[in-house]
């Protein structure tokens, strides 16, 4: 098969320090792309302060030792370049992209960020209060609403069992000091990777990366325990109350597995078939195409540093609200109990395969896929390989994974909807509790 | 961008984009079918069909077309705008006669009965609530739209008000589908690792004994120039309170659009940005920016350029709004910050060099320019329009466009639940 890339056009490098520096050649277009990955996300929030992994990545952009908030966006922006920084759950992530005829300036930019951040106090507040604003916002997409309870019920007793972002009553809390301290425990070299990927040769790249890093020394600290999610018994339904809706949002989840679980292709597989192939998956064929009760459904799974969750997300008018959840089980329970049929097996592991290099296409999706593979510390070969191994994916491994995974006994539901109107129809599935959306969104 | 244009005898217009950097290709078909060509009582008429054409054919059940494109790894969909109606397959490039083959296949033998368009109408109202009413500030817009368009159909929206959704008949979709689906109304773009002989050849032998139709003459009513502004209220469950100021812009061949965008970018674009750095920053707003799409996405006809601003908790929306139109006169007044027009110069340039990474832009970028803005020679000019770009003239477009008279605004004010039941559920 023809890779996207040559093996060769990628090149790493690890330093004395601990650090690991990989370069990327792509000479399509005069663009130039940075990453510093912290190995660090919002599973190491400290509790009742969820929200101060993500903040400290935002906050690193405020400014530096050499220069104030306003300098440091002109600097960056002036160039026609864009910077961002956030955390996801395993890792933070500072990106820089621009022209590659600026690659001298916004590599240095990117060293300074990373390195001398200052925290300007009044900037940090700031951000503070804007976070709350978003949040308060946000309240109003029901559907963020929807994602942010599941999600909590689905990582209950981990750390990962708030949205990133944090929630109000977490975000108030936040300051400037907790956010230097944050900084100064995790932002080490033996947790940072620097990506750059650039129209110059890998090894010239290289060499440059390896300058950015180079003479930074500091203390690591020990990783904390990750935790993990407790198997999920029963089935806990609880119902949210928006009588303004006239779409219900409906959100179940069932526990899944770890990025570097070797069961990982089967279940990628197994999701695909159930959920997460558009037209060509059951729940789309089923509840969109035959029944006609919503323009979307998907199931989504998200591997992490633990186990973590498959998802199915949907939205349906109030009044099929329990006939599409009904149905959505119904799929869900013949898929577990007969597995995936032949053709449709093929036809998942058949577009992974060809789907191949249109996933690569960019060198964002290209650097995307080489740090996942480098925060969860699996190989870099898995990258060019992922054609060959998907094509080995057994119907048993895929059968062992759904019948494991999607058990009815044991999952979380969330629908958030005029609750008057549906109400009645869920009394038969099981324990079903309503709540506010005032509680839920505080 | 090198395309190759070439015209079938039924007036089917293709473009061949050679480049052989992946083994992928971009296979989109564009027919000038959209909001735009709708009439009160037929409106998302365009959208719904989009959706009609995935049920299936006399050989193919419903969404077996993405099925089989998506088992040889290809990713299929459409989309409709207020312009055109666009389906494009992106796929591995030995795919090629298999993506020509089906979707020359679906306009021959498409099969829509009513059943299909029962379950679908469902689907499409499932999506209208999804995109309006349920949406934060979809009805807000859908309503700021209606009001500053008092003629031209770019005043419903693309999926179509809900009582037309219900209605619309299988005989209407068919003479629909009929004209607005005919060869001589097409484009056909076909980008990546492919012969471009060989893809003449094969587009030839599906689509050449298609017949072209008698296309009827566009009767698309222009607006006439706003005298004076117009102003509503939105009532709806929210927490926050926000306004939406739409202003009369021309359309996508103007160029005025560039400066427009250097504008636009000025305003809102990255956290130098002045509204960013005047509102947002300073926590006075959860949210301000401005709507405006660069090409080739920019409509055809005179577009809205729409300024909006969420106003923070404990904030005050009189005062947001005074604040916005206040930085606006400083650009009226060619008030610019030293650099501030190279920096949008230099945004825009990157920022569309950055989608230029994709086939599947470089396609749209031909595509859209050839079947709304007559030729895909235009996608050209956009760098060039880019680097045109001058304080003297931004300062100009602020002027002619950025003033009361031509401004429309919509408030959204927050009720209470109860008050949202007495006022009627949004559909």
């Amino acid at each position: 098969m023809n890779l996207p890339f040559k093996p060769q056009d990628l090149v790493q490098a690890e330093l004395p320090s601990g650090a690991k520096v990989l370069a990327l050649s792509y000479r399509k277009l005069p663009l130039l792309y940075v990453v510093l990955m912290l190995r660090r996300g919002a599973e190491g929030d400290p509790e009742g302060e969820e929200g101060l992994a993500d903040l400290t990545a935002e906050a690193l952009t405020f400014g530096t030792r050499e220069k104030g908030p306003e300098e440091l966006v002109l600097a960056v922006e002036r160039l026609g370049a864009s910077f961002s920084a956030s955390s996801g759950w395993d890792g933070s992530f500072l990106q820089l992209s621009g022209l590659s005829e600026d690659l001298e300036e916004l590599v240095e930019l990117a060293r300074e960020i990373y390195l001398e951040p200052s925290f300007p106090p009044e900037e940090v507040q700031r951000a503070v209060e804007r976070r709350v604003a978003r949040l308060v916002k946000s309240r109003d997409e029901a559907e963020r609403v929807a994602d942010e309870l599941i999600w909590k019920e689905a990582m209950e007793g981990t750390p990962y069992a708030h949205p990133t972002y944090g929630t109000l009553s977490s975000v108030n809390g936040l300051n400037r000091e907790k956010v230097q301290g944050f900084y100064s425990d995790n932002y080490t070299p033996k947790d940072t990777v620097l990506l750059l990927l650039g129209n110059e040769d890998p090894e010239a790249l290289l060499d440059r990366g390896k300058g950015v890093l180079e003479g930074w020394q500091s203390s690591s600290a020990p990783s904390p325990p990750k935790g993990m999610p407790s198997a999920s018994q029963g089935r806990k339904i609880i119902l949210v109350d928006r009588p303004d809706l006239t779409q219900s949002q409906i959100r179940i989840a069932f526990c899944g597995l770890s990025r570097k679980d070797g069961r990982y292709l089967a279940f990628k597989v197994m999701n695909y078939i159930l959920g997460g192939g558009g037209f060509s998956s059951r729940l789309m064929q089923r509840v969109r195409s035959e029944r006609g009760y919503t323009y979307g459904i998907r199931s989504t799974f998200h591997p992490l540093g633990i186990p973590g969750p498959l998802i199915i997300s949907t939205f349906t008018p109030t009044e099929s609200t329990a006939s599409a959840l009904e149905e959505v089980l119904r799929t869900v329970e013949e898929f577990s109990r007969e597995g995936p049929g032949e053709e449709e097996l093929q036809e998942a592991k058949s577009y992974y395969r060809g789907n191949f290099p249109l996933r690569l296409e960019t060198p964002t999706q290209l650097a995307k896929e080489v740090l996942e593979l480098e925060l969860y510390g699996l190989p870099l070969e898995e990258l060019s390989s992922f054609p060959e191994r998907v094509g080995e994916v057994k119907a048993e491994e895929v059968i062992a994974v759904a019948r494991e995974f999607l058990s009815l006994d044991a999952f979380r539901a969330v629908v958030i909807g005029r609750v008057e109107a549906f109400e009645e129809a869920f009394k038969g599935l099981g324990s079903v509790e309503v709540r506010s959306f005032e509680d839920v969104s505080a | 961008m090198d395309f190759r244009r070439h015209r079938l005898d039924n007036g089917l217009r293709m473009l061949v984009l050679e480049d052989h950097t992946l083994p992928i290709l971009s296979f989109q078909v564009h027919f000038a079918a959209g909001s735009r060509h709708e009439r009160p009582g037929i409106t998302g008429i365009s959208h719904l069909f989009e959706h009609m054409m995935f049920r299936g054919t006399k050989r193919l059940g419903p969404e077996e077309f993405s099925k089989i494109i998506q088992a040889r790894g290809g990713v299929v969909n459409a989309f409709t705008t207020q312009d055109h109606t666009t389906y494009f397959e992106n796929v591995p490039a030995e795919e090629l006669e298999l993506v020509v083959e089906l979707e020359a296949h679906r306009l021959k033998e498409l099969q829509i009965t009513a059943e299909s368009l029962a379950t679908e109408r469902e689907v499409v109202r499932s999506e209208r609530k999804m995109r309006i009413a349920t949406s934060p500030f979809g009805a807000v817009i859908e309503e700021l739209f209606a009001l500053a368009y008092l003629r031209h159909p770019y005043r419903w929206p693309i999926i179509g008000w809900d009582h037309d959704i219900r209605r619309l008949t299988l005989g209407e979709c068919l003479d629909y589908f009929r004209l607005r689906y005919a060869p001589n109304n097409a484009v056909i773009v076909v980008a990546g690792d492919v012969d471009p002989s060989r893809v003449l050849d094969l587009i030839q032998r599906h689509y050449g004994d298609l017949p072209p139709q008698a296309l009827p003459e566009e009767a698309v009513e222009p607006d006439p120039p706003q005298r004076g502004e117009r102003r509503a209220i939105f009532k709806k469950v929210a927490q926050l309170e926000a306004f939406f100021a739409a202003f009369h812009v021309p359309g996508l061949e103007d160029p005025d659009v560039f400066p427009l965008l250097a504008l636009a970018h000025i305003l809102s674009s990255g956290r130098s940005s002045r509204l960013w750095r005047r509102f947002v920053k300073t926590g006075r707003a959860a949210e301000a920016n401005v709507m405006l799409d660069p090409p080739p996405f920019w409509p055809k006809d005179p577009a809205l350029m729409v300024l909006y601003a969420v106003v923070a908790p404990r904030g005050s929306i009189g005062e947001l709004e005074e604040g916005m139109w206040e930085e606006v006169e400083t650009l009226r007044e060619g008030r610019f910050e030293e650099g501030e027009v190279s920096k949008a110069k230099k945004g825009l340039r990157s920022s569309f060099l950055m989608r230029l990474q994709t086939l599947f832009f470089r396609g749209l970028l031909g595509g859209i320019y050839e079947i709304k803005a007559g030729g895909f020679e235009k996608a050209h000019d956009v760098l060039k329009g880019y680097e045109g770009i001058t304080p003297e003239r931004v300062q100009e477009v602020a002027r002619r466009y950025l003033h009361e008279d031509n401004r429309t605004v919509v408030t959204l004010r927050p009720v209470s639940p109860e008050e949202n039941e007495r006022l009627g559920l949004l559909e």
